[in-house]
């Protein structure tokens, strides 16, 4: 199991700890309502150590990428990021990705429901070793700070240019003379950095970071936290419905897909599905009550018909309502209609336009900050 | 389902199908309008447009459907369902289709 380069620090913390698909994670450090507000109301610092990173040489890059990610690479401009995903032959989705064009290099990181070693695997199917592509995931530390003042921290620390960063690009920046990439990212809805920094200095930048955070009156995430905070923003998580549907055209990820590319892992798979046509569909469900709860696998009913089944699901403090994601026939997968959960005369169930929270961060002007 | 519930089923079909077609005739989006879920992102992230495009859809919306899309009112053009959520409550109020 691959540990983060900050499992002592964090234990020391009050870190709890889990296996996650081979790699430890910290699943949370407090109570999930308080690190919640830290991210809504504030800042969170969360270790994404999880993440698997990888460099390859500008020079080889975008041939090895192109065949390997069903995003289109190729169109990515520098200093930017493309959100996509790798898949297996079956057109299932393994890996969450983003890829950064970079200066001279490409950045891959991944969150993916395969290990190290089934993951380099795949690196090396694919002639990773040839094409010059190092594995930083042992080397590096990846943090994510987000919040509604997340960019107080990073303006602090690299000075007042990274507020003019778009989201989804990448810069490099110098701490204690070393490389760190800031990638301008997030899943929260809120404002979101990944910054992902050599081994050398990864524990005295945390500290430093973490006193950032500190003075603002936020603190320590776990990853658990990002499940609610992720589905509040209809952010896809492989860790929930990505790994429960696996169907890219089911989870509405067509996006993330170039189907003009004509080749990468998968693609006869999922073009074959899309000419058939999609069956089923993902939308948003939100419980009528607040005392109403549902949890993953839960049926939604129709009449006497059992239609559809729970894929995520979160309580919403800002909505105060169970808020969730269900699998419908793709007929009937409309926001603005009434089910039950459980039963015929379960909890009454509607299902919603997506994403159903408005943030804090999206009222923010760049001349208010 | 009820007849009621089919009826709006219908109506919303309609409008997500005559937006899509428009956004992608419009932005010149690579895509079907099967391709486009209504929750996907429309600016930022997912379909990652910029406040050009954004200018557009406002456009699209009023020209397809006769409903003006308030100025600053970011969080109607979150997704294609926040947009078509609004069509219908805007056509709703003022007494039906169009």
């Amino acid at each position: 199991m691959r540990v983060s380069l900050l499992h002592e620090m964090l234990a020391h913390k009050g870190a709890t700890c889990e296996n996650r698909y081979g790699v430890e994670i910290v699943s949370k450090f407090t109570e999930l309502s308080t690190e919640y507000h830290f991210v809504r109301d504030t800042i969170g610092l969360t270790d994404f150590s999880h993440m698997q990173r990888y460099s390859i040489p500008e020079a080889t890059a975008v041939d090895f990428f192109d065949t390997l990610v069903a995003g289109a690479v190729i169109r990515t401009r520098f200093g930017r990021m493309l959100h996509t995903f790798i898949a297996d032959e079956s057109g299932t989705i393994l890996a969450d990705c983003f890829v950064a064009n970079n200066d001279d290099e490409y950045i891959l990181l991944c969150e993916s429901i395969v290990d190290d070693v089934a993951m380099a695997e795949i690196m090396h199917k694919h002639g990773g070793a040839q094409e010059g592509l190092v594995d930083l995931s042992a080397d590096t530390v990846l943090l994510s700070l987000d919040g509604f003042s997340a960019w107080k921290v990073v303006k602090e620390l690299f000075g007042t240019d990274v507020l003019g960063l778009p989201y989804l690009s990448v810069e490099n920046y110098t701490y204690e003379n070393e490389k760190i990439r800031l990638f301008r990212t997030g899943k929260t809805s809120e404002f979101g950095y990944l910054l992902m920094a050599p081994k050398a200095i990864a524990i005295k930048l945390t500290e430093h970071i973490l006193a950032e955070v500190e003075k603002h009156k936020g603190g320590l995430c776990g990853l658990t936290v990002h499940d609610t905070l992720r589905l509040e923003g209809r952010f896809f998580n492989i860790f929930a419905e990505g790994v429960r549907v696996g169907d890219p055209l089911v989870l509405g990820l067509q996006w993330m897909i170039d189907f003009d590319k004509s080749a990468f892992i998968g693609r006869q798979a999922i073009i074959d599905r899309r000419e058939k046509g999609l069956t089923k569909k993902i939308i948003g469900i939100k419980s009528a009550a607040a005392s109403d709860r549902c949890a993953v696998s839960d049926s939604v009913w129709d009449n006497e018909k059992e239609v559809a089944s729970v894929v995520a699901t979160c309580f919403s403090e800002v909505l105060d309502r169970c808020v969730g994601l269900a699998v419908f026939p793709a007929d009937i997968a409309y926001s603005g209609l009434s089910f039950h959960l459980k039963s015929v005369s379960g909890p009454t169930l509607h299902t919603i336009s997506m994403p159903p929270i408005m943030p804090k961060s999206l009222s923010l002007k760049l001349d208010e900050m | 389902m009820t007849p009621e519930m089919l009826s709006y089923i219908d109506r919303r079909k309609a409008i997500v199908q005559k937006f899509k077609e428009e956004l992608i005739k419009r932005l010149n989006l690579p895509y079907t309008p099967a391709d486009l879920h209504e929750d996907v992102s429309l600016l930022g992230a997912g379909l990652g447009l910029d406040s050009l495009d954004a200018l557009e859809i406002v456009l699209c919306v009023e020209s397809c459907f006769g409903v003006k899309i308030p100025d600053q009112n970011i969080s109607i053009l979150r997704s294609i369902n926040t947009i078509v959520d609004f069509v219908i409550e805007t056509q709703d109020a003022k007494g039906g289709t169009q």
